[in-house]
């Protein structure tokens, strides 16, 4: 960020005079303020997609009063949302009430700080990218807890105790389902796997084709992510059947919104790392996007990693409606006794794999093959 | 468990779930499998014999306040006066729609059968008064006066002719008898039960 000021002082004589950090604080100001705009539009334009392949999936229509063919129900929705008497229940803990909804929300809008969008469109390189995701998402589980806790209301508590052992739980699998992509990379920054996925094999030089471990390693992932952010088959904190909506059953208004718009959001976060650690990301097939023209490669770029994070989340969606929701039990068992050992023999594999084969994938190797 | 079940577990999750999205994606992309009516534009056929709101043709109808003992919800109130020609006349039949349950048995014990169950279904309002259906329009008061006041004039009509009568009685004896002395001419039978029995 402070580069992009530098270069951006350099390149306007009349901010010469402006100090530095200035300059850096507002364009961290204007480019949160642009991921923000692509989230809620993402958030919206999402719960649209997701009723309408909700309707497809089940022989059914879907929204379609709102504008043409229902395009506008998101923005209806939100007004609505927006405008709904903001209710506090009357024995709440208020101030936790209160919080809950911006915890929910501040983890997964944080985690679009490392989303790598293009070759040079993300907020913050961090180092640590893929483990700030994984902790900073961690802060929707405290939402949700607190939800559950200060609703004072029996269904809300069920449903934050069950999210929190269910997130805690699916956290483990996640991460170990990640860990391959990093060690093929050799770094936990976001940018830098994307980039080990490089080259000129095309898709074949994505995480998923390295090796037989990163293959099932992908839907591992896939699986634990689906639960770690109470996606359908494991939505078990907002079961409606069972516990009326779950956590957020005493909220209203926009502090509802919030947490509404923290789920979609988690969903765009996991599609993103799906697509950054296995798919390849931003990697234009078979040309190296970071030698283009600065605004040709990003916009490529942008509009590569878009498309295949937005085919993963309508794949999500399309897993939501179509498997029918697991028991506490059954979630817990699937988690402990199947996820957890099977990503810890995942992680083993690729780790002997890179060492047998000197981090070698297979079409690299078929490669070499032919010379 | 062995590790063969844990395996079989496994595959079997896999299988079932790819399944399970194979039949999902078949119905998400083929949009002719789409059920829903879009209810204000289009609109289902009505069954023969479908129970919806209920009409009283008040032209056949013989005020004999059949349906209002039968109705178990006490929905429909008649009021009606004995007119000049001895017929009762039916000064308010109002149906509390919104209390109606549907049951259908006035329409069946309905002498005339002039009380039918229509297609209509369709009513909104804001309080629930206005879901009563007023077949008359006329208000009940302004009726009773009307027939009240025909009443009278028939009697006096009817002592005008018995005056004259009087004075040819020398002739013959007068059989001149009032219109009010034939009581519904076409009156039908009671109805047959059977045709709208559940």
């Amino acid at each position: 960020m402070e580069a992009l000021a530098l270069s951006l002082v350099n390149a306007v004589p009349l901010m010469a005079g402006v100090p530095l950090w200035t300059v850096t604080l507002l364009l961290m100001v204007v480019v949160a303020a642009v991921i923000l705009v692509f989230a809620l539009t993402f958030e919206g334009v999402g719960s649209l997609v997701l009723r309408k392949v909700a309707g497809d999936i089940q022989a059914r229509i879907g929204p379609n009063r709102v504008g043409p063919n229902g395009i506008l129900q998101f923005l209806a929705d939100g007004v609505k949302l927006v405008l709904k008497e903001d209710l506090i229940p009357a024995n709440a803990d208020r101030l936790l009430f209160k919080l809950a909804p911006y915890f929910a929300f501040v983890g997964s809008f944080a985690a679009f700080v490392v989303v790598p969008f293009g070759v040079g469109l993300i907020a913050a390189d961090l180092n640590i990218g893929i483990y700030y995701v994984m902790a900073v998402t961690s802060l929707v589980v405290i939402g949700v807890l607190l939800a559950g806790w200060s609703s004072n209301n029996k269904w809300a508590l069920l449903g934050g105790m069950r999210a929190a052992a269910q997130i805690v739980s699916y956290e483990i699998p996640v991460g170990m389902a990640l860990i391959p992509a990093v060690l093929i990379a050799g770094s936990l920054s976001l940018q830098d796997i994307v980039r080990s996925q490089g080259g000129l094999f095309g898709i074949f030089g994505w995480n998923l084709f390295h090796n037989p471990f990163t293959f099932f390693s992908f839907f591992l992932y896939f699986t634990a992510a689906q639960a770690e952010t109470n996606q359908t088959p494991f939505d078990l904190p907002e079961a409606e059947s069972e516990l009326v909506s779950g956590y957020n059953v005493e909220y209203s208004g926009i502090r509802f919104g919030l947490f509404f718009l923290s789920e979609f959001g988690d969903m765009f976060i996991v599609a993103t790392l799906a697509t950054a650690c296995f798919l390849g990301g931003w990697n234009i097939p078979f040309f190296n996007a970071g030698t283009l023209p600065w605004i040709w490669g990003n916009l490529l770029s942008l509009g590569v990693f878009l498309g295949k994070a937005f085919t993963m989340v309508l794949i999500m969606m399309w897993v939501r409606w179509t498997l029918p929701r697991l028991r506490v039990d059954q979630l817990m068992r699937m988690a402990w006794k199947y996820l957890v050992p099977l990503t810890f023999v995942n992680l083993l594999g690729v780790s002997l794999w890179l060492l047998v084969f000197k981090g070698k994938g297979i079409p690299a190797m078929i490669a070499s093959l032919f010379g | 468990m062995g590790l063969m079940a844990y395996l079989n577990d496994i595959v079997e999750a896999v299988v079932t779930t790819a399944k399970g999205m194979r039949i999902t994606a078949r119905y998400g992309v083929n949009p002719k499998e789409e059920v829903t009516l879009q209810y204000p534009e289009e609109r289902w056929e009505i069954p023969e014999g479908y129970r919806g709101f209920l009409h009283n043709d008040i032209k056949t109808c013989t005020a004999c306040t059949m349906c209002v003992k039968t109705c178990p919800v006490d929905c429909i109130s008649l009021e009606s006066v004995r007119g000049a020609d001895k017929r009762m006349v039916l000064a308010s039949y109002d149906i509390n729609i919104g209390r109606c349950m549907y049951c259908g048995l006035c329409v069946e014990v309905c002498p005339p059968k002039s009380l039918k169950h229509t297609s209509g279904y369709e009513m909104a309002s804001v309080t629930r008064g206005e879901m009563t259906l007023h077949f008359i329009a006329e208000d009940a008061a302004e009726v009773k006066a009307r027939v009240a006041r025909q009443v009278a004039e028939a009697a006096a009509k009817a002592a005008e002719a018995a005056k004259a009568a009087e004075a040819q009685a020398a002739a013959k004896p007068a059989d001149l008898s009032s219109e009010a002395g034939k009581a519904g001419g076409g009156e039908p039978k009671p109805a047959k039960e059977g045709e709208s029995k559940e």
